[in-house]
């Protein structure tokens, strides 16, 4: 509680500041639904994505495996060079709630064929687009998880914002508005009392000079 | 931009399959100078590491992780699979904020 001369101006004050506090508080609380709203969202698709990753990797690295059985790992790798895709990444941003999130645009060019069928391993080919299938779920997934990041940090500051609020700083106001208000009806009441008095002494006076 | 990829050797081969180039690392040493290196490039927008590899350096990732924009960093696993023991996206994102999601 404040310590607050007890006066009109004052209780003005308070109830001004009491007021734009509580408007503060339900603005921030509105931020924090929304933000945990969109972060629960965010978290699924990530464990979407990410489970759909490590299935693809899987079978990706049995292929990869089963193609250096059959054609020899020294081969497998100067095949790999000879393998021309260009992934561009593109990055833009998205806003939530003031927080800036990126979106990952891939774009992959591909300049097919990457080398001879004959005396290539059908695994070979297998591998190389269950490979691409996850790369291009890896743009997704590191948006999805930086945005999260983003999204726990920002959660983090705005509900240690509306603790502050609804913990402290909203009672500390009402009580000091209250204490307020309970010494200006104080005074009021002293006033009464006094002028009453004073009126009765008058009274009496008046009826002594009669 | 384009991806990078920092892991074994299997990883690499397979990635490089897509197109994506890559640095086969074995020791912790390596692995710090590969991230390094893979950071401060300028081309490079995402970076795909083995969460075996991103065990070894684990500090380094996590600031990386937490802090800074570019590049995004995904952690993927290996030839061996998943790594046990790694905490659920959504518990780890519970601990972030110190507070349960329901």
């Amino acid at each position: 509680m404040r310590q607050l001369a007890p006066t009109r101006t004052n209780l003005l004050k308070v109830s001004a500041e009491l007021n734009f506090a509580r408007l503060g508080y339900e603005l921030l609380d509105q931020k924090r639904n929304i933000l945990i709203l969109e972060l629960m969202s965010l978290i699924d698709q990530a464990t979407q994505h990410q489970d759909a990753i490590e299935k693809l990797l899987t079978e990706a690295y049995k292929s990869l495996e089963q193609s250096v059985t059959a054609m020899g790992r020294s081969r497998v790798r100067s095949l790999a060079t000879a393998v021309h895709i260009d992934s561009r990444i593109a990055f833009r941003r998205r806003k939530v709630m003031g927080v800036s999130l990126p979106v990952v645009e891939t774009e992959f060019q591909e300049f097919r064929p990457y080398f001879s069928l004959e005396g290539t391993s059908f695994h070979i080919d297998e591998a190389l687009s269950r490979f691409k299938a996850a790369l291009e779920m890896m743009g997704k997934l590191a948006e999805l998880k930086v945005s999260i990041t983003r999204l726990a940090g920002e959660i983090k500051k705005t509900v240690r914002k509306v603790n502050a609020l609804e913990k402290i700083a909203i009672p500390d106001l009402a009580e000091t508005k209250v204490n307020l208000e309970n010494r200006l009806e104080e005074t009021e009441r002293d006033m009464f009392v006094l002028m009453k008095m004073v009126k009765r002494q008058l009274l009496e006076k008046r009826r002594e000079d009669q | 931009m384009k991806y990078f990829v920092i892991g074994d050797e299997d990883t690499t081969l397979g990635f490089s399959l897509a197109g994506v180039a890559g640095e086969r690392v074995e020791t912790s040493a390596e692995a710090e100078n590969a991230f390094d290196r893979a950071v401060t490039e300028k081309e490079i927008g995402i970076i795909l590491i083995t969460e075996r590899i991103a065990e070894l350096i684990r500090p380094k990732v996590d600031r990386y992780l937490f802090t800074r924009d570019f590049p995004l960093i995904v952690e993927i696993p290996d030839r061996l699979g998943k790594m046990p023991g790694r905490p659920e996206l959504r518990e780890m994102v519970n601990q972030a904020i110190g507070m349960k999601l329901s």
